[in-house]
């Protein structure tokens, strides 16, 4: 092993030997900083290497031959090295990356840059606290002579600002190791013994020390010279100063806090948890993209601050933590701005330039995803532990901090990515540099990577190694295939992976296994109808399937929330294809993600750090009747309610279905809210009924489903749009289904059964043939359209057997569900949630007729006179499913038989009897071939009499009406469509008053607002700057030590 | 319950009976509403002459698949309305097609000659034909609500949704009928039952005084003569549904014609002494009234 | 009499910073932190001195084996050698950056470079 310190002796000699150069020989000195920081590199990495193999052991470096503390001594450990290789590596590729700034300001700045690096690496090394203060300088005049390299004028005020700034911090930490040598007589960091955080000169001098050292990370609010380079600064090296200074900087407190006790821990917990949510607020009024990065680096590196503020219970998985946050948010922020450099534009709508090539779409992609801490990157399994460890130790409140800041990230990081994927480009599309792309395109490969890493050293399952997961992974390789070819592969994959698993199922797992999978593998049949290439589908969709696929397999809480976490981010990413969904895409993703936080803390809630935590132990938690089982039951529920769009969550659901893609729409509605409904039913499985201040919580849900299902329908009847009417009916439905489940019985459960599959059937056909319409007529709006069912009889009859099966009508499948559903609340004991459900039936029937009709019935318009039926592949599966409905109303028993002798199992009674064809339970009976037949044999011979007698009806042509004596001609103001029900607006519109949208509008809008106001505390004076940091620090000092002494 | 191929004899007599009843006691209310009016009336045979003269209806126009198959959906659900319910308590011959569900089945297939109905009218292209059809969709909604908080409460009551033992429950005394077990349900059944007989002042959804409106718009010939069978046949099979629930069935044809004729004489009489609600208003109406009787019924049982 | 070197350290340190956080021209505030630089070393040099001591020198009147009863902390001085250098580099390259200051906006107040902001 090469010794560590040659990795300083490297970049100083480098340094030096390019100032040797002369001026003209630029080529030289770029070359000579690149092999420094090559070797720098290649010294870092083998030391990870060699040390994670366990080959090395940590070195202790002494330098002048004498032991510390006589003299300044260096440290390798895992830590370091990984820190290492982080910052030489991003500073190799950010060298090449600065190559024609650096070649245009001459030597000098390469042999700085060569500098910078060295002087973060000993910053990281060092064990001398006087060191670390020399370093910490060498990195101020190394970053003031950098931020030069940017071509924007306004980056010398920045610099000076910065330098300003530094002489403060370079004062106070100058004071405090002083002192703290005089108090230790070393100047050794681990000599300084942990101090009491109490009023002594020991204590204060290490108080200056620390505050030093925070406020170099550039807390909030005391931020805003840093704010001001990341703007600035040239990308190439905003990355470095994001990615390898901040790094470093947290890195260098870390020391300092791990020695100076766990008193002062809550010091740092607080200060991180501040600046992660005060700038991650603040980032939410941003519109420059660079400036809106760098308040993402100080909200990150507050987080990792507040993991740093554990580390007294993190224990052994600290490095794990902290080191997934941190390296996944250096890689992913140096990713960013390298990519910033390849806009030319600097508003955020300005990234859609990238829409050009879709590997810096999939990079910006993986970038947001990483430091969200998304599947399957490293930060995932980090926030997973942290949350885990936080609730174990009574840290509750805490973990609700960081997650409500981790919301409001996604927020801004979201709204972003939309706004790339669907603003147009307002500056024209410059070309991309090669070597630009190809350092993002490192950043990405090693997000990748290090992702692959987190989940192999964890002790969970590694994610990218699961089947379906990598099988989704796949796609993103076969991208330049055509779409035909990787539909083939998806359907072939969806159904394979259920055959292979089939035998393993139970009935429960096995009825959403084929819904959602092979049923995702039916509604693909549609999406053959998409000629060319069709980039950015399959990827997103197969994570979506893979998602789903692992939620079902799903053991442990961990499994289970990694699955849910991909198919909401899948999900997102199909969704976000629509052609005006960029704003319901990002309320989607916003509602799961704040969903998945809620779910988070009540797996960590419920397994009080015990790792894995199966999903059948929720069960144990239950019966053992603890105190926090009710609060673990609210925070699952509300979680899957937030997919599921129970009433109060649902705004995101109508706009998000609607504005998806014809093929897409089905699986987002048909498929991906049955996702939530599997979560509540384990969730009801296990726990059962759980009571909070003395309120039955399963009651609760009785009554927010009936209000979903109510409200739902409600909202329906009076959309004018085809897709937001199945979509608010989709809430309806959904709130049948909660409903059903939440009755605690075992009809009610065969009802939300019956639920989950009609309404994927049908959901799925309306929405295909609606879909279908649309691909013909250019829209959505129903009163535009009219009198098409000559034009596409086929589309017509799937409407026509869907909106049979779903109003409940004799008798097709839907009918079944509505039986159940009155042996099921006979059943139970609860009566007034039955008024709302029992008035959403006909209300449902309102809201179907006026799609069929205002769609296929009533006078065709001009403009559509010469329609053709909807493609072939989008009217096929329809047809499946017009078979399957009719073939499912005969015979329910194929399936329910089964599911119902599963749920029996569960809740120990028998409530049916199948005996022949007959379904008897408790209070009634039910057989629908004798109901078939008997409906069948009427129709015909009534038929057959009206065939009798008007066989030779003349059929005449349109506007062939009683009209007054008059004939219209004028299909628009014959065709009874718009506000087809009018008196219900009249009677009851005021339920039609956006209640739950003004909620979270306000909410967000006083966040914008506020974000908006506070920001201006960054007045852009550098002296305001200086001052800001030392009212900080100067208040920091009075609350936490005040709060002590 | 078994079927035996003897029931769609018996089923056929069933339907006979009942459409002949219908057709007569049809004519025979409006020819007491003219009386009473002062005016002659109607024979009580003119239903007879306009199924015969609609029948022979030589000009026949078809606006397309729907529209033919309109009235034939709509007199589907009339008839198997009708024959999912036992007609004649305790009797082997007028159990009908009972055994294939129970009041549930009864309740939902309502809505299929509704469905069909409605579809074939809007194939027409007539907008006053989809103006009523909205009007009757919206008004329903609303009235059914007392009815299906009734029915729940008298299935509670009786913890039995099949129609034969809800009847059995009530033999024995008049006192035993729901109408005297449990007053409140019967009353918001009531509700239900006034709001959905198409009469004042709940008619506005076919407006029948005026210019024509409402699916039959544009019916005529045979297309009209089925409906106008439903017409006659539809109410007397929901009346027989209220009667089987809240006022002890019939046990013969007698107690049968004399219970449907005055059940049907409530909505009659409530008509012909109110003005006509608009839409909205009835809405309004059944949910101030109606459902709290509603309500009242399932919170009492 | 290092009490007193201290306390001034002190009071330079807060001259210097009230000075640099006040006036609104830049070289004022170079001055300023150059003041308090000054005070900071004044500040490290007296926390090293010990009464009654003498120079961290070791010839012939410091004995090797009295040394360390003899002579004053030499750490601190140590240090501050290297803080001053390091004092100067920075004051440098603010000097630098206020001459680039100038020629971009012909001024030196720090109040007219805001456009970086929010």
């Amino acid at each position: 092993m090469v010794s560590a310190i040659y990795i300083i002796a490297t970049g100083l000699g480098a340094g030096f030997l390019i100032g040797l150069l002369k001026d003209d020989r630029k080529g030289d000195a770029f070359f000579l900083a690149v092999a420094a920081l090559a070797a720098m590199a290649w010294i870092s990495v083998s030391w990870t290497l060699a040390l994670t193999a366990g080959v090395a052991e940590p070195q202790q470096i002494i330098t002048a031959g004498v032991q510390p503390p006589f003299a300044i001594n260096l440290r390798m450990g895992l830590a370091e090295a990984g820190l290492l290789s982080v910052i030489t590596l991003t500073g190799l590729v950010s060298a090449f990356y600065l190559r024609p700034a650096l070649m245009q300001l001459g030597r000098r700045a390469a042999a700085v840059l060569v500098i910078l690096v060295m002087a973060l690496s000993g910053l990281v090394l060092t064990r001398d606290v006087f060191n670390l203060f020399v370093f910490f300088e060498l990195i101020v005049i190394a970053t003031g002579g950098l931020v030069l390299l940017s071509n924007d004028k306004r980056a010398v005020a920045a610099g000076f600002k910065y330098l300003v700034v530094s002489q403060v911090i370079s004062v106070l930490l100058l004071i405090g190791i002083i002192f703290t040598y005089h108090a230790q007589g070393s100047l050794n960091i681990d000599d300084i013994p942990a101090q009491p955080m109490a009023f002594t000169g020991a204590g204060l001098a290490l108080f200056l020390v620390l505050i030093a050292l925070v406020v170099e990370l550039k807390p909030f609010p005391a931020n805003g010279w840093a704010l001001d380079i990341y703007e600035a600064a040239h990308p190439g090296f905003s990355a470095l100063f994001s990615a390898a200074s901040a790094t470093t900087a947290l890195y260098a407190a870390d020391k300092l806090f791990a020695v100076a006790g766990p008193d002062w821990l809550p010091l740092a917990t607080g200060l991180g948890l501040i600046s992660f949510l005060g700038s991650n607020i603040l980032a939410l009024a941003q519109r420059s993209d660079r400036r809106l990065l760098g308040y993402s680096s100080v909200g990150q590196i507050g987080l990792v601050l507040v993991v740093l503020g554990q580390r007294d219970i993190l224990g052994d998985a600290y490095l794990y933590v902290a080191g997934g946050i941190l390296i996944t948010h250096a890689i992913a922020k140096a990713g960013l701005f390298w990519l910033s450099g390849l806009v030319t534009g600097r508003d955020l709508a300005d990234w859609a330039v990238l829409r050009a090539n879709p590997v810096l779409v999939l990079a910006f992609a993986s970038f947001v995803a990483m430091l969200l801490g998304l599947p399957p990157f490293a930060g995932f399994y980090a926030k997973w532990d942290l949350a885990h460890t936080l609730v174990a130790a009574d840290r509750l409140p805490v973990l609700v901090l960081v997650l409500i800041g981790a919301l409001i990230e996604a927020g801004y990081l979201f709204r972003w990515f939309g706004m790339a994927m669907k603003r147009k480009s307002a500056v024209a599309f410059p070309g991309f540099a090669l070597d630009k792309v190809t350092a993002v395109i490192i950043a990405m490969v090693a997000g990748w990577g290090l992702g692959y890493i987190w989940g192999a050293a964890g002790a969970h399952p590694n994610l990218m190694l699961a089947t379906p997961l990598a099988f989704a992974l796949l796609f993103l390789v076969l991208e330049p295939l055509p779409a035909w070819a990787k539909n083939l592969l998806a359907i072939a994959g969806l159904l394979g992976w259920v055959a292979l698993r089939y035998p393993d199922y139970d009935p429960l797992q096995l009825v959403f296994a084929l819904v959602m999978l092979a049923g995702g593998a039916v509604i693909l049949l549609a999406s053959f109808h998409v000629r060319g290439r069709r980039l950015g589908f399959y990827p997103p969709a197969m994570l979506m399937y893979a998602g789903l696929a692992m939620l079902i397999d799903a053991q442990t809480s961990f499994q289970f929330f990694a699955a849910w976490e991909i198919l909401t981010l899948g999900s997102y990413f199909l969704i976000l294809r629509g052609q005006d969904s960029e704003p319901h895409a990002l309320s989607y993703i916003l509602f799961s993600l704040g969903g998945a936080f809620a779910i988070l803390a009540g797996f960590a809630l419920a397994a009080m750090g015990i790792q894995p935590f199966a999903l059948v132990n929720l069960a144990a938690i239950a019966e053992a009747g603890l105190a926090i089982a009710p609060w673990v039951f609210v925070l699952l529920a509300v979680g899957f309610m937030t997919k599921t769009a129970a009433i109060g969550l649902h705004i995101w659901l109508p706009g998000a279905h609607a504005e998806a893609e014809t093929d897409v729409s089905p699986m987002v509605s048909g498929i991906l809210l049955k996702a939530g409904l599997f979560g509540l039913w384990l969730l009801l499985i296990y726990m059962g009924r759980q009571t909070l201040w003395g309120v039955d919580l399963t009651h609760v849900l009785v009554w927010i489903g009936a209000l979903s299902a109510f409200l739902g329908a409600v909202l329906a009847i009076f959309q004018e749009d085809a897709k937001r009417l199945l979509a608010y009916s989709s809430i309806s439905q959904m709130g049948y289904a909660l409903f059903g489940l939440a009755l605690m019985n075992h009809l009610g459960w065969l009802l939300a059964l019956m639920f989950v599959i009609n309404h994927f059937v049908y959901k799925s056909m309306l929405f295909l043939a609606v879909g279908g319409v649309k691909e013909r007529t250019h829209t959505k709006l129903m009163y535009k359209m009219g009198g098409l069912i000559t034009l596409m009889p086929f589309t017509f009859i799937s409407v026509l057997v869907g909106i049979i099966a779903m109003s409940g009508v004799p008798p097709l499948s839907g009918f079944g569900g509505r039986w159940v559903f009155y042996n099921a609340i006979m059943a139970s004991d609860l009566r007034l949630p039955m008024v709302l459900i029992f008035i959403t039936g006909p209300i449902g029937f309102l809201y179907l007729f006026r799609l069929i009709h205002t769609i296929f019935l009533g006078q065709l318009k001009d403009e559509h006179r010469k329609l053709r039926e909807a493609p072939f592949w989008i009217v096929l599966p329809q047809m499946l499913f017009v078979a399957f409905l009719i073939a499912f109303a005969v015979l329910p028993g194929m399936m329910l038989r089964r599911v119902d002798a599963y749920i029996a199992t569960i809740t120990g009674d028998q409530a049916l009897t199948w005996s022949g064809r007959v379904i008897t339970s408790e209070f009634g009976y039910w057989n629908p071939i004798a109901i078939a037949a008997v409906i069948g044999a009427i129709f015909v011979l009534v038929l057959a009499l009206l065939l009798a007698i008007n066989h030779n009806a003349t059929r005449v042509k349109q506007f062939n009406i009683v009209f007054s004596a008059e004939r219209p001609y004028k299909p628009q103001t014959t065709h009874f469509a718009w506000n087809f029900f009018a008196p219900y607006r009249k009677a009851l519109g005021f339920l039609e008053s956006p209640v739950v949208t003004t909620f979270w509008g306000a909410l967000t809008d006083s966040l914008h607002a506020s974000a908006d106001f506070a920001r201006r505390i960054y007045t852009g004076n550098g002296q305001t700057y200086a001052l800001q940091v030392v009212a900080f620090v100067v208040a920091v000092y009075l609350i936490a030590m005040g709060g002590v002494s | 319950m078994t079927f035996e191929w003897i029931q769609i004899a018996y089923a056929a007599l069933t339907l006979f009976i009942v459409i002949n009843y219908g057709l007569i006691m049809t004519a025979v209310v409006r020819k007491i509403g003219a009386r009473v009016g002062g005016r002659y009336g109607i024979p009580v045979w003119q239903n007879y002459i306009d199924l015969v003269k609609n029948f022979a209806l030589r000009s026949k126009i078809s606006h397309g698949v729907m529209f033919y198959l309109g009235p034939v959906f709509r007199l589907t659900g009339g008839i198997g309305l009708l024959l999912f319910v036992p007609t004649i308590y305790g009797s082997v011959m007028f159990q009908n097609f009972s055994f294939a569900g129970d009041l549930i089945l009864a309740l939902y297939f309502i809505f299929f000659g509704t469905l069909g109905m409605a579809l074939g009218a809007g194939e027409s292209g007539h907008p006053l034909a989809a103006i009523g059809v909205s009007r009757g969709l919206a008004q329903v909604t609303a009235a059914e609500l007392p009815l299906a908080l009734a029915v729940f409460a008298i299935s509670l009551q009786y913890q039995t949704l099949n129609i034969t033992e809800i009847v059995a429950a009530q033999q024995g005394s008049i006192f035993n009928w729901t109408l005297f077990t449990n007053p409140v349900a019967t009353v918001a059944a009531m509700f239900a039952f006034v709001g959905t007989m198409m009469r004042s002042p709940f008619d506005v959804v076919i407006a029948p005084q005026e210019i024509p409106i409402g699916p039959p718009t544009e019916y005529h010939s045979a297309y009209l003569a089925l409906m106008q069978t439903n017409r006659v046949l539809f109410p007397v099979a929901k009346v027989v549904i209220y009667m089987n629930l809240f006022f002890g069935g019939a046990t013969n044809w007698a107690e049968f014609s004399i219970k449907v004729f005055s059940i049907y004489m409530v909505s009659v009489l409530i008509g012909v002494v109110h003005p006509r609600f608009r839409v909205e208003q009835s809405i309004r109406f059944f949910l101030k009234w109606g459902l709290p009787v509603g309500v009242l019924a399932i919170l009492m049982v | 009499m290092y009490l007193v070197a201290m306390a001034a350290g002190f009071l330079l340190i807060l001259m210097g910073l009230y000075g640099a956080l006040t006036h609104r021209n830049i070289l004022r505030m170079i001055v300023g932190f150059t003041l308090a630089d000054s005070g900071v070393h004044l500040v490290l040099v007296a926390v090293g001195y010990l009464p009654g001591r003498t120079a961290p020198i070791l010839d012939s009147a410091v004995p090797l084996d009295e040394a360390a009863q003899r002579i004053i902390d030499p750490v601190p001085q140590a240090l501050v050698l290297t803080a001053i250098v390091i004092g100067l580099g920075i004051t440098a390259l603010m000097l630098a950056y206020a001459y680039r200051l100038f020629r971009t906006r012909k001024s030196l107040d720090i109040a007219e470079f805001t456009e970086l902001k929010w």
